[in-house]
């Protein structure tokens, strides 16, 4: 029985090392971030001794870019986190089961239609986000206890087409509600400033700390339907919880920066091949893998099309989409 | 002696008809158009300025489905008998062809697909109105004169307009030595900056303005002609005089108001900001419209004397 705890140990040290390395990511991605931008001469160096022009270059127009970044990769990894445990199937993500899609048409209703403008965007985009997220989840038989993982998936995608399909309509009515509405189809953060970045990361602590709490249940429900209700938690409760979480994340996100695919697909399964299945290491390992990603994504979209920058959404899928391919051939993933 | 006379006649008759098309050669080849085509639908505004500088009214306009979008000095010499073929970018084939145009005149960025469709509707040449600068501009203006038929009379037009240019440029060029200036439009979403290599940006640099747009910081210049700008980009080019054409109040330049950042740009600090009419800066282009913008340039002038 000596190779147990020798077991436990050689774990502990790859777990140790890899919640290292994470770090390690999120300080590389953020000071990469925040070294690039708009103005070739205020750089890396800059960030140690800055003068006034580079001060207020990095307070007022890089800072809150970069920590919107890392926000909307802990606020989009989680919700992908939280739908991925509760539906039990890897393919799930705020994009593929339309909530994203749902967020950007409660959006598009607010701009088009008076009586939902008094709601507010971003209770707009939750609303729209959850709705999609019951409506995917009641095609699939989630809620009389029986999740169909084709059913859910094809569920999505038919409830995100449609959302869009909506959303895409809304371009045809008038020149300036289509202006406001061309902005919730792609995922952008160029020019945000701090109040938004304060409205999404006002969002983004309580969502780990709702994340931890409901850890415990995504484990259980990992044991299967009949062993969670077995063990006190009904799936359903936890069906429940986990979409309001995903909404209230994925809503506000979008509210702010425009639908952004694949992260919330990609991170999870990345940190479960770091850190093993179990979400109470998950939560935290999400949180910072987001991060790491969305700021990554960030200081790319500065780089890669410069002097003109492009849509953190569209870099966001460059990274994700080879990793969709990859689970997709490896085909284990969607056992 | 009669019938000899009528097969010269005939013959001659036969030799006009088969000499009243004539060939122009275009951004897309070459194509035979009718002498003196009085059925012309245009789908980009320039051609609605070639038009209107020698006085012909076109049947058909991509007016993006707006009349007011073209403007009263148009409507003064064309007037407004005009059918709508639908916007620019997705003229109406159905609208087109219903008006049994016998010239079309299309653009090379929007229509360049569309060409062998159009060509089945009526002879069509294309030209570069959306890409090119002033100066190609109006030498399209030339070939356009010579595709409706009235070279000597466009001519004359591009003479008169050339000579107008050059005397604004006497009155602009002495005060703009040593100045740079940048044209940008701003809808609620962005800010555009025209460079260097856009319809305003020659136009500003005829007029003898400098630039500041330079994406590598050594004077290398921009291969776009529409650059999406940030606030912290737009800090570096830093021009002089800023000229913006607002397409939404408030605009995306207004929610810049009160940054830092904004209010320490050289123009925002010397009030050197101005505001003209983003769409006779930004969507029209030719003669009358280039006109137009120099006037503009003048009086922007004038207030900083």
């Amino acid at each position: 029985m000596k190779s147990v705890p020798a077991g436990n140990l050689r774990a502990g040290i790859v777990r140790g090392a890899s919640a290292a390395l994470l770090l390690g990511a999120v300080a590389v991605g953020a000071l990469w971030s925040l070294s690039t931008g708009g103005r070739s001469d205020v750089g890396f160096g800059d960030l140690f001794r800055p003068d006034d022009l580079a001060r207020t270059v990095l307070s007022d127009i890089r800072a809150p870019r970069t920590l919107a970044a890392a926000c909307l990769g802990i606020n989009l990894g989680i919700a992908g986190l939280a739908l991925q445990a509760i539906t039990r199937n890897p393919l799930a993500s705020p994009a593929i089961l339309g909530i994203n899609q749902g967020a950007a048409l409660g959006l598009a209703l607010a701009f088009v239609l008076p009586i939902f403008g008094a709601v507010g965007p971003e209770l707009m985009a939750i609303l729209g986000a959850f709705g999609a997220g019951v409506l995917t989840f009641a095609i699939a038989g989630g809620f009389g206890g029986r999740m169909d993982a084709m059913r859910l998936i094809l569920g999505g995608v038919a409830v995100g087409a449609f959302s869009y399909a909506v959303v895409r309509f809304t371009f045809t009515l008038e020149d300036d509600i289509a202006r406001s509405v061309v902005r919730w189809t792609v995922g952008d953060i160029t020019d945000i400033r701090w109040d938004a970045t304060l409205r999404l990361s006002a969002w983004s602590i309580p969502g780990i700390i709702a994340a931890m709490i409901l850890s415990q249940r995504f484990n259980l429900v990992a044991l299967g339907q009949d062993a969670a209700r077995g063990l006190g938690a009904d799936p359903r409760v936890t069906l429940l919880l986990g979409t309001v979480l995903a909404a209230v994340l994925a809503g506000v996100s979008v509210s702010v920066a425009g639908p952004i695919s694949f992260t919330g697909l990609v991170v999870p399964h990345l940190a479960r091949f770091l850190f093993g299945g179990d979400h109470r290491i998950l939560v935290p390992a999400v949180a910072g893998l987001g991060a790491a990603l969305m700021l990554l994504a960030d200081a790319l979209s500065k780089v890669l099309t410069a002097p003109i920058e492009a849509p953190i959404g569209a870099i966001a899928a460059l990274i994700g989409a080879p990793w969709f391919l990859w689970l997709a051939v490896r085909a284990k993933g969607f056992e | 002696m009669k019938r000899l006379i009528c097969a010269v006649a005939l013959m001659f008759g036969i030799l006009s008809t088969s000499a009243v098309a004539r060939d122009i050669a275009h951004e897309l080849g070459t194509t035979t158009v009718p002498d003196a085509p009085e059925r012309i639908v245009v789908l980009e505004f320039s051609f609605i300025d070639a038009l209107a500088s020698v006085g012909v009214a076109p049947v058909g306009i991509a007016d993006d489905n707006r009349r007011d979008r073209v403007i009263a000095e148009y409507t003064e010499i064309i007037g407004d008998e005009w059918v709508s073929v639908g916007t620019r970018k997705t003229p109406s084939l159905e609208v087109i062809a219903s008006l049994s145009p016998d010239l079309i005149i299309a653009d090379k960025n929007r229509h360049s697909e569309a060409f062998g469709t159009f060509s089945e509707i009526a002879p069509t040449i294309v030209l570069d109105s959306l890409g090119g600068d002033y100066h190609a501009s109006v030498e399209q203006m030339t070939i356009i004169g010579e595709a409706i038929g009235k070279p000597e009379e466009m001519a004359t037009r591009v003479a008169a307009h050339k000579a107008k240019m050059a005397d604004y440029v006497a009155q602009i060029k002495p005060k703009a030595a040593g100045v740079s200036a940048q044209f940008g439009v701003t809808n609620a979403n962005g800010l555009w900056l025209h460079s260097p290599v856009s319809y305003n940006g020659s136009l500003l640099e005829m007029f003898g303005f400098a630039s500041g747009m330079s994406p590598d910081g050594e004077g290398g210049l921009y291969e776009k002609t529409y650059v999406p700008t940030t606030l912290e980009q737009l800090s570096e080019v830093n021009p002089d005089i800023l000229i913006f054409g607002e397409y939404a109040d408030p605009s995306h330049v207004d929610s810049w108001s009160g940054e830092t950042l904004y209010e320490g740009l050289t123009a925002v600090e010397a009030g050197k900001v101005f505001n003209v009419t983003a769409h006779n800066w930004s969507r029209l282009r030719g003669m009358l419209a280039a006109e137009l913008t120099a006037a503009d340039i003048v009086e922007i002038m004038g207030k900083i004397e």
